[in-house]
């Protein structure tokens, strides 16, 4: 299976978010890197199909990102998500489940497995507002795989975790990307550094760098940043 | 030799053996996870039917008390003010409608294999035949109350109703706000206007002029239909061009 996304553009007003980007995904864990502002956020709505580009084409197999099909097989964590107000953890994930198209046995396996996968088990019933910023970002993370996605795109999804979180949610990335096409973008470098098996460099919308994870040598922060300091 | 044996020795030469190691070679996949690469998925309506447990509580309530008030207003009042109050019952669809933006469901929402246009789609629904349904049944309750054929009092309840949705709807599309406050203006101004004709042209009121409400009823359908239809075709770039 490959993402492939082919001179992309996506251009607001006057500012050029993501420039003629071109690259091919597969299965493995791509690392984006990119200081706030250089579009990544932009460009995983593009991957996502919630964007159209202005010109370019995003595919999967031969399929558009903005069918049915695609976002079946499609887990998103977005920056910045919501829940509806009455809803408990284990409330969020069922509602999620519906919305992906789960029958309620498959939901109430898949919810339980991720529940526990995550760490939420003791508070799964309670209610999300109630929730530490990072026990809602793993509530995103289960949320993500609950339809057993083929790719997987993750927008900042160490935002809000601590350190054990996160080393807890590297684990799970380095497992997941063996079986799937994982995206996840980050402006923290130390998050890529065991588990990406490719990097993409973003800076002002266009794709500065992308290669094997080993090309960037065992100082990840240095080579990111040279990499940043270069001149197109 | 006969067909029938002539058939089972066929029968007999022709016999598959069972496989060897069909079992083993059935859980490899499972194992590997190739038998079921997605799990089954829901239908439309079952899709819709578990939207129902998802619209809000308050909308059911709100829904209920202006049902309640307009038969209880009918059963004091027989002028044709009454039917006014029914534009009040699309607050809750088209507030309905900003419920994902307003608590930030929308982007996950729209990744979903039911995408944010479906599930839109069936809370407008899902709102949109519950009060209408709420409706007739008030109807058949008021109806012997005024001196009007069942038909009329239908389409004097309506009418208002289909119009604070069809302009709610046009507004949401224009201006798309979280917290809805717009729709609930634009609701309440097209009752204070369905309050007001009795007064100023009652003469509409008459039976001569059934015919007209009848094809403006009809077109608010169709405008209605068409405007929901552009509204979630164009629930896209906009949202997310921040």
């Amino acid at each position: 299976m490959e993402l492939i996304a082919d001179r992309i553009t996506k251009q607001y007003k006057n500012k050029i978010a993501v420039d003629r980007m071109s690259f091919t995904l597969t299965k493995g864990v791509t690392g984006l890197l990119g200081a706030n502002g250089a579009g990544k956020t932009t460009l995983m709505r593009l991957l996502c199909g919630i964007l159209n580009p202005d010109s370019g084409t995003v595919s999967c197999d031969g399929m558009g990102v903005g069918t049915e099909e695609y976002r079946d097989i499609l887990g998103y964590l977005p920056q910045d998500f919501g829940y509806y107000p009455e809803f408990s953890g284990k409330d969020f994930l069922f509602y999620m489940s519906a919305v992906k198209g789960l029958t309620k046995k498959d939901a109430d396996r898949k919810t339980k497995e991720l529940i526990e996968l995550v760490g939420l088990g003791d508070s799964a019933g309670k209610k999300v507002r109630t929730y530490s910023g990072g026990m809602r970002q793993r509530l995103g993370i289960a949320q993500a795989l609950l339809n057993d996605p083929q790719i997987l795109i993750m927008d900042e999804p160490t935002a809000g975790l601590d350190p054990q979180e996160r080393i807890r949610f590297r684990k799970l990335i380095s497992g997941l990307g063996r079986e799937k096409i994982v995206l996840l973008s980050t402006h923290i470098v130390s998050d890529l550094e065991h588990i990406a098996d490719r990097l993409m460099i973003m800076k002002d919308g266009q794709l500065l760098w992308q290669g094997s994870r080993s090309a960037g040598g065992e100082d990840l922060e240095a080579f990111y940043i040279s990499k940043i300091g270069e001149k197109r | 030799m006969d067909n029938g044996s002539i058939i089972e020795h066929l029968k007999e030469i022709c016999r598959t053996p069972e496989p060897e190691e069909k079992k083993a070679f059935f859980q490899g996949l499972e194992e590997r996870g190739l038998t079921s690469r997605r799990p089954e998925v829901i239908n439309y309506g079952d899709f819709l039917l578990r939207q129902f447990f998802y619209v809000g509580k308050w909308i059911w309530l709100l829904a209920a008390i202006l049902l309640l008030c307009i038969a209880g207003i009918c059963y004091g009042n027989t002028g044709n003010y009454p039917f006014a109050l029914t534009s009040l019952l699309a607050v809750g669809i088209l507030v309905e409608t900003g419920r994902s933006f307003r608590w930030k469901m929308a982007e996950l929402e729209y990744t979903a294999r039911f995408s944010l246009r479906s599930v839109m789609l069936a809370r407008m629904f899902l709102v949109g035949v519950v009060e209408t349904a709420g409706l007739m049944v008030v109807i058949l309750v008021v109806r012997p109350w005024f001196s009007y054929s069942l038909i009329r009092v239908f389409l004097y309840m309506m009418v208002p109703y289909l119009s604070a949705s069809l302009s709610g709807s046009v507004y949401e599309r224009k201006n798309r706000s979280d917290n809805g406050w717009g729709s609930i203006i634009i609701c309440f101004l097209s009752s204070g206007f369905f309050a007001a004709v009795p007064y100023c042209l009652s003469t509409l009121y008459e039976e001569r002029f059934t015919v007209i409400w009848t094809v403006v009823f009809i077109l608010l359908i169709l405008s209605l239909v068409v405007s929901v239809h552009r509204w979630i075709c164009e629930l896209e770039e906009p949202v997310w061009n921040l």
